[in-house]
């Protein structure tokens, strides 16, 4: 029941509508039994048709009666003329449109009314297309009625551009319109896809216009190329500044800014002497025991059993192995690795040279390739202009919130580093015009601000990372870190090491002073973890410290102001829990 | 400039929970059967059975509800093929099916029923693209993907169709905005974003969702009155608040709406005089608005309600007795739950 107004009425007035709905019951039971009884007997026949059509007109959500009338007509069918086949059909599109002007929300009505074009002898896709925009004039948004658009349109090889026309001209009278903006997503890259992996080259008009538009922008290639992409902008552009706090075109232009996913390797392989360990890293979660992984020693395959970081994720950026007892362990001799992604026709190699312990191979990772991530690959200069336009209207309109994040996001497209200030700043104008998501803001804030200490270690190529004093309320990106050493994340508003955290491989000091951390999940298995530093936590009882039993080189740990430590024989308790640890601040 | 939609929460609006009078609410519904509202419902009554038993089981009152009469017309509403009816007279339905499943699943008695059969239905429904139809009649829907696959988890039977297959096919519904709709190139709508999240939950796969993107676009459903929308520029609507607060749950992104607000505007649409939620303040009450209220009051963590379960919509106690635990991605928020299972293990491991 949505939408329905409860009105207060008098005894009398009640009275009166208990009658009516009395005798409206009466009607509905006598005509349902009527129904169940021909159709029990096998009767396909027109009265049946009229019954049905009497309980549809107001009830057009009782899905057994137009599977009724469907056998009916089924029947019928086939001892008609086609002629007559016709008409009758005809006739079930009209009754279908008077119910769907009664209710145009009905997943029965519209559903029939596709069966019914698709079993007309002769269909006349024109009138359903007239049809979807009258009906698309009265509510713009009924989703239902869209989705039969875009069956019509399958059906009878509506060319796209024609459809792109039809959003042109909706948004063109009113702007805030989520529905065409939507449409257009999935039009305009079979329209105008991106050429190859030459970003300036000009558009490649699209031959076969007659494509149905029904790829998804999400999972498909979806990018659109560069002289449809500034048309676009500017189209975007004349709806936001014609009314700023709609949200349909910020949506959609945070979409065009958008870029191609990052291509699917091996980002990174690790390989240690002590303990004869492997991790590799790719660029997005797989699941490596699907995934016909190959490991590659000294041109011998070898028998391994892969694990993810953490049991409790079956896809992961990062996998594990351990190689058979004596394969790399003597430091005197060199090794070949190669690991290899066979699904994917990729692979990676490394280099363990003489007297080193370990050795890696990785991408050289770009802030291009990584973090550009939520903006695309386009010319500068054009993302400069759309920035510059942003900011003016920031200017007339320093409250508005989609403004202020879109700035946020240009500049990051553009350089990171360079307006991290600014960004910090714009933030905070977020966070104070809009309260209800300064979570979201806080968290997206923390992304940034680990991209950005990314970037930087990997311009200066050290294994140190120090996030602290950051503001941060969430970590990600954390399978970048498989080689940090030592990490800073203290003064934060740390609530927890998540899983992922288990992907720091190499850690061997951790600390996480001053933070809120009440779970540490993600301190499980670091093979070389030795300190951990948390103090001015909210660790409150023994079982929050378990996972770090799974640490087996922990021997500093400093635990001061944290409720745990006021648990009664909490010393004698941790040398148990973890007797590695000879270091105990308590 | 867009006036926003939204509503207003008058003063006098109800700001407490009425437990009592929701639960009396919910007993009295099914008693008035020769009602013309209720009659005129029959076509979804396993759902409606469904809903009201929930809200009652949440609120730890299933025993005032009949489960003999219940079961029974359940067993009078399996078909031959294998599917279950909205009710008696009526034909069988993906959407009936799971409703019936989760029913027999709260009373622990699913053996009451052919289950071999149930899962050759749902089998028989699934297309070659991997998507189902709801029935013989071939509506495809991305509702009735997540039909599918909750029927079949709830019976432990996953395996039984091609769930690759159908996995791709929910994938293929991805857009522009991260969010799902009902078929390739359809709308996102926050009651097919909740299945399709629920979908990739069941199935394993919610790495393949884009959490931060599709996060954004849910949080941004929160209206200055603190309810819900379903797509943009639309009223808020307490079974929006169920669906996307869910997704959110499922996606880890719980803690961006404001949950004080969004509890504040739940509250408001008890109607204190007969019990039961609407969809708005002021509006008529129902079991559906009545289950998704207060199942929206157990995500946001009101302790007088038992925890509920965001895929299934089940409570979390009825899901740990057949030892189903769908994924959810991890968060902050969901630290409490897990410092809860290990303290939980701590104390068998002292035992």
């Amino acid at each position: 029941m949505h939408g329905r107004v409860k009105v207060k009425s008098t005894a009398q007035q009640e009275e009166e509508k208990r009658k009516e709905r009395e005798k409206k019951l009466k009607v509905y039971l006598t005509v349902r039994d009527a129904i169940f009884k021909k159709r029990g007997n096998g009767e396909l026949d027109d009265e049946a048709l009229q019954l049905t059509q009497q309980l549809l007109s107001s009830n057009p959500d009782f899905a057994t009666l137009w599977n009724y009338r469907r056998e009916i007509l089924l029947h019928l069918e086939t001892i008609k003329e086609e002629e007559e086949t016709q008409k009758l059909y005809e006739a079930e599109l009209l009754f279908i449109e008077s119910c769907l002007k009664m209710n145009p929300k009905s997943y029965g009505s519209w559903h029939h009314r596709g069966w019914v074009s698709s079993r007309l002898p002769r269909p006349d896709w024109t009138r359903e297309l007239s049809l979807c925009d009258r009906c698309l004039s009265l509510d713009d948004r009924n989703f239902h009625c869209w989705d039969y658009r875009r069956l019509v349109v399958k059906a009878s090889g509506v060319p796209v551009d024609q459809e792109l026309q039809f959003t042109d001209r909706l948004i063109g009278s009113n702007f805030s319109n989520y529905s065409s903006w939507h449409y257009r997503s999935t039009l305009l890259p079979l329209l105008h896809p991106e050429s190859g992996s030459e970003p300036a080259s000009p558009c490649r008009k699209h031959t076969n216009t007659h494509t149905s538009p029904t790829a998804s922008p999400q999972t498909h290639s979806h990018r659109v190329c560069e002289e449809q992409l500034l048309k676009e902008y500017e189209l975007v552009q004349n709806a936001f500044f014609t009314d700023p706090n709609d949200q349909s075109a910020w949506f959609y232009y945070r979409w065009l800014l958008g870029r191609a996913e990052r291509e699917e390797l091996i980002s990174c392989v690790y390989a240690s002497r002590e303990g004869e360990r492997v991790a590799v890293a790719f660029s997005k979660p797989v699941n490596a025991l699907a995934e016909g992984l190959m490991l590659v020693l000294d041109g011998q395959q070898q028998q391994v059993e892969w694990r993810s970081a953490h049991p409790r994720f079956r896809h992961s950026p990062v996998w594990l192995c351990e190689l058979p007892p004596g394969s790399i362990s003597d430091i005197n001799n060199e090794h070949n690795l190669t690991v290899h992604w066979t699904e994917k026709h990729t692979h990676r190699d490394c280099a363990l040279y003489t007297g080193r312990l370990e050795s890696w191979c990785r991408d050289s990772a770009t802030d291009q390739e990584l973090f550009r991530s939520e903006l695309s690959v386009e010319k500068t200069s054009v993302l400069q202009s759309e920035l510059q336009s942003c900011t003016q209207l920031l200017e007339l309109e320093p409250q508005n919130k989609w403004c202020v994040l879109t700035i946020i996001l240009l500049m990051r497209a553009l350089d990171p580093l360079g307006h991290e200030k600014e960004t910090l700043a714009h933030f905070q104008t977020l966070k104070e015009v809009d309260p209800m998501r300064s979570s979201y803001y806080s968290d997206l804030c923390s992304k940034f601000m680990i991209e950005n200490t990314i970037l930087k270690m990997e311009y200066a190529e050290v294994r140190v990372f120090s996030l602290s004093d950051k503001n941060l309320s969430t970590l990600c990106h954390l399978d970048q870190l498989l080689l940090v050493t030592h990490i800073n994340l203290s003064s934060n508003q740390l609530v927890t090491l998540p899983p992922q955290f288990s992907m720091l491989h190499c850690l061997e000091v951790l600390e996480a002073d001053d933070n809120v951390i009440e779970n540490l999940e993600g301190l499980y298995h670091l093979p070389k973890l030795e300190e951990v530093s948390l103090k001015n936590n909210q660790i409150s009882k023994l079982s929050d410290l378990e996972p770090l039993a799974s640490c087996p080189k922990l021997t500093r740990l400093d635990l001061r102001g944290n409720p745990v430590t006021k648990t009664a024989n909490i010393q004698a308790e941790l040398s148990q829990l973890l007797p590695s640890v000879t270091d105990l601040l308590l | 400039g867009t006036q926003i939609k939204d509503v207003v929460i008058k003063p006098d609006a109800p700001n407490t929970l009425l437990l009592d009078k929701h639960a009396d609410y919910i007993a009295a519904y099914g008693s008035k059967k020769d009602d013309y509202e209720y009659t005129l419902s029959e076509y979804l009554r396993m759902s409606g059975i469904y809903w009201g038993l929930t809200v009652m089981d949440l609120m730890g009152q299933l025993h005032r509800m009949n489960r003999e009469e219940i079961i029974d017309f359940i067993k009078s509403c399996q078909h031959d093929c294998g599917g279950f009816s909205a009710s008696i007279g009526h034909d069988p339905h993906l959407l009936y099916t799971l409703s019936a499943v989760q029913i027999l699943t709260l009373y622990d008695n699913v053996k009451a029923i052919d289950v071999d059969k149930v899962v050759d239905y749902v089998r028989g429904l699934q297309q070659e693209d991997g998507s189902f139809a709801g029935d013989k009649w071939g509506e495809i829907d991305t509702r009735f993907s997540f039909c599918a696959v909750a029927t079949l988890a709830l019976l432990g039977r996953l395996d039984a169709v091609d769930v690759d297959k159908a996995v791709e096919f929910v994938l293929s519904c991805m857009n522009f905005d991260g969010g799902f709709g009902c078929r390739p190139g359809s709308e996102s709508h926050a009651g097919q974003i909740y299945c399709c999240t629920g979908f990739l939950s069941v199935t394993g796969q919610l790495h393949q969702v884009n959490a931060d993107l599709l996060g954004w676009w849910l949080c941004e459903r929160q209206l200055p009155s603190g309810g819900l929308n379903g797509r943009p520029e639309k009223l808020p609507d307490v079974c929006y608040s169920w669906w996307v607060l869910a997704a959110l749950k499922i996606i880890g992104r719980i803690h961006w709406i404001d949950k004080a607000k969004l509890r504040t505007f739940i509250l408001s649409c008890q109607d204190e005089e007969t019990g039961g939620f609407a969809d708005r303040p002021g509006d008529m009450v129902d079991p559906f608005h009545t289950l998704f209220g207060v199942a929206g009051l157990s995500l946001l963590g009101d302790e007088q309600i038992k925890p509920v379960n965001p895929v299934f919509c089940m409570p979390e106690d009825v899901l740990q007795r057949i030892g189903l635990q769908p994924d959810l991605l991890k968060t902050v928020e969901q630290t409490q739950l897990i410092s809860q299972y290990l303290h939980l293990e701590s104390v068998i491991y002292s035992v």
